[in-house]
């Protein structure tokens, strides 16, 4: 294992009774400072992967790491903790400290403005408070590899966009390296600069976000929503694999962008130009193994 | 945060664990509420009828000192299944093993704290006992032996409801098994009206393993220092010690083959 690298997952097979919840064949390689964002639709394998990583599923297969399961900090989907005392007590305890005599922790309460929730039991906390009370607790433990398991499921839009700035805020100047299961792509967007792709258990692609965009999509997207005319007005241009209600289209070429922008700027029609489009990237490399599928 | 520095018992997480056992409601009400209630209950219909002072005091101590058997079964082998039970189901102690909070942490740590709650409910218990009852004076070795086997049952019962709970993993089914074991225990113990002697022969060889029939019938005997033979209450801790070393065991086993 190299210097650099942190956990290596190879040929790594999970069961669930007769079921094959993971099947991966590509290795998985995580290096320090590695940002990867796991996409993937619902039962694609990307919680089985960090439960096998974590070592609570059976699985077949080799996960070789340089860290122990205490040098990994993990934010679970589902996190639950007692509700027989305050959410202080809870902290203290779990973090071996008092929060009187902890800078850090006292920061950390601060920067995630969790005082006034410190008296309260965890049932009584708003679904925002909950996922904040973990995130103190796992960033306390300052490990060189944290997970992030759906952080932000079930949040309403401002609390999310809120959650996911202290995160991209609190981690930008640090090495330590992260892997975030989301469905928001807009999080990943700011968060991740690796992508792993996984469906039905496979991993579809991983990769740099950059390499896997050139890859599936092209130089740059222009991506607007859908109606049959926008429909008919681009029917000459190459077009991606998108959403149901999206038209994204490729742009190989300065030139060929310039072309595409004017037609819709003289047409008033509204688009969104990215170079990193995770949505894009993933419905076409999805697509591209589907193919591959059907050809085989 | 130093997770692999982290000792077995901890002050912080004593206090957290006892305060996961204040909390249970199920520990007060079965644990010292009952026991202090149907102590003072029993003790005064048993006596209504007698004149006798020392029969009076001899009666009144053996009904509390077996009754007090009631302390570790609520606190410890109900209280503490039913609550790791709903623990397992909420997915606790897995969170707490992913910040470097090992269950033998958990186990131990839990154990010193319900062994501090059970001193204090017995406190409260002998407290009120002596307040509201004539009670015997225990020889010193009756009152060291009662401690012991009061430690050494409460033990067992820990091992127990580990078990239990570990094995069923459901706050409902948890719950129902151990009132099952509560209520089983009190009925062959002889606390509920029936003694041991007006058992039907089946029920006696039942009653026979327990170490509560020795504790609700005898434990006046060794109080007050008379010769007592301990053979058969030996052999029913030994009994009830391998059934809770075993169940904890599978309990172990099972939890070792899932990770």
């Amino acid at each position: 294992m190299g210097h650099s690298e942190l956990l290596a997952v190879e040929r790594l097979t999970v069961h669930y009774g007769k079921d094959t919840a993971l099947d991966i064949e590509t290795p998985i390689l995580i290096e320090e400072g590695d940002r990867i964002g796991i996409i993937g639709s619902n039962g694609a394998g990307k919680s089985t992967l960090i439960k096998s990583i974590l070592g609570l599923v059976n699985y077949e297969g080799s996960i070789r790491t340089r860290l122990t399961v205490e040098q990994i900090a993990t934010h679970m989907q589902s996190n639950g903790y007692t509700d027989a005392m305050a959410t202080r007590h809870i902290l203290e305890a779990v973090l071996n400290t008092k929060i009187s005599k902890n800078q850090k922790l006292r920061e950390l309460i601060e920067y995630f403005e969790f005082e006034d929730c410190l008296r309260k039991k965890y049932s009584k906390l708003s679904g925002g408070q909950k996922q904040r009370f973990t995130i103190i607790m796992v960033m306390m433990q300052d490990a060189p590899l944290t997970f992030y398991d759906e952080v932000t499921s079930g949040l309403d839009f401002e609390t999310r966009q809120k959650l996911v700035e202290k995160l991209v805020a609190w981690y930008r100047d640090r090495d330590s390296s992260l892997c975030i299961v989301s469905h928001y792509y807009e999080e990943l967007e700011q968060l991740a600069n690796k992508l792993l792709i996984l469906d039905k258990g496979k991993v579809v692609d991983f990769g740099k976000k950059e390499d896997l965009f050139r890859k599936y999509c092209g130089r740059a997207v222009i991506v607007l929503n859908h109606s049959p005319e926008k429909e008919t007005l681009l029917k000459n241009y190459v077009k991606l694999a998108a959403p149901p209600h999206l038209i994204a289209l490729s742009c190989d070429t300065e030139e060929k962008e310039r072309e595409i922008t004017e037609l819709l700027l003289k047409n008033n029609i509204d688009y969104r130009r990215s170079s990193t489009d995770i949505e894009i990237i993933y419905t076409n490399a999805k697509e591209k193994q589907r193919g591959q599928v059907n050809r085989q | 945060m130093n997770k692999e520095n982290r000792k077995t018992i901890t002050l912080s997480m004593i206090l957290y664990e006892l305060r996961n056992v204040t909390g249970n409601p199920f520990v007060h009400i079965f644990g010292i509420g009952m026991p202090v209630l149907m102590s003072i209950l029993i003790t005064r219909i048993a006596i209504a009828e007698m004149t006798e002072p020392s029969i009076v005091r001899s009666v009144s101590t053996s009904v509390f000192l077996g009754i007090g058997a009631l302390i570790p079964m609520a606190t410890i082998m109900m209280g503490y299944a039913v609550q790791q039970a709903q623990e397992l189901e909420k997915g606790i102690p897995e969170r707490l093993n992913l910040f470097g909070i090992k269950n033998r942490v958990m186990f131990c740590n839990r154990a010193v704290s319900e062994t501090i709650f059970m001193v204090a409910a017995f406190l409260i218990y002998f407290l009120v006992g002596v307040v509201f009852l004539d009670l015997e004076m225990p020889v010193f070795s009756g009152a060291v032996c009662y401690i012991v086997c009061i430690l050494i049952f409460s033990i067992f019962c820990f091992m127990l409801a580990h078990a239990i709970a570990s094995l069923l993993r459901k706050f409902s089914v948890t719950y129902c098994v151990s009132m099952l074991i509560y209520f089983a225990c009190m009925i062959l113990g002889g606390m509920m009206g029936m003694s041991y002697e007006s058992m039907p022969k089946m029920m006696q060889a039942a009653a026979k393993l327990l170490p509560v029939t020795y504790m609700n019938r005898d434990f006046f005997t060794i109080w007050t220092g008379k010769e007592y033979n301990f053979v058969p209450m030996l052999q029913s801790y030994l009994f009830f010690g391998a059934v809770s070393g075993i169940l904890l065991f599978i309990a172990a086993r099972k939890q070792t083959r899932k990770i």
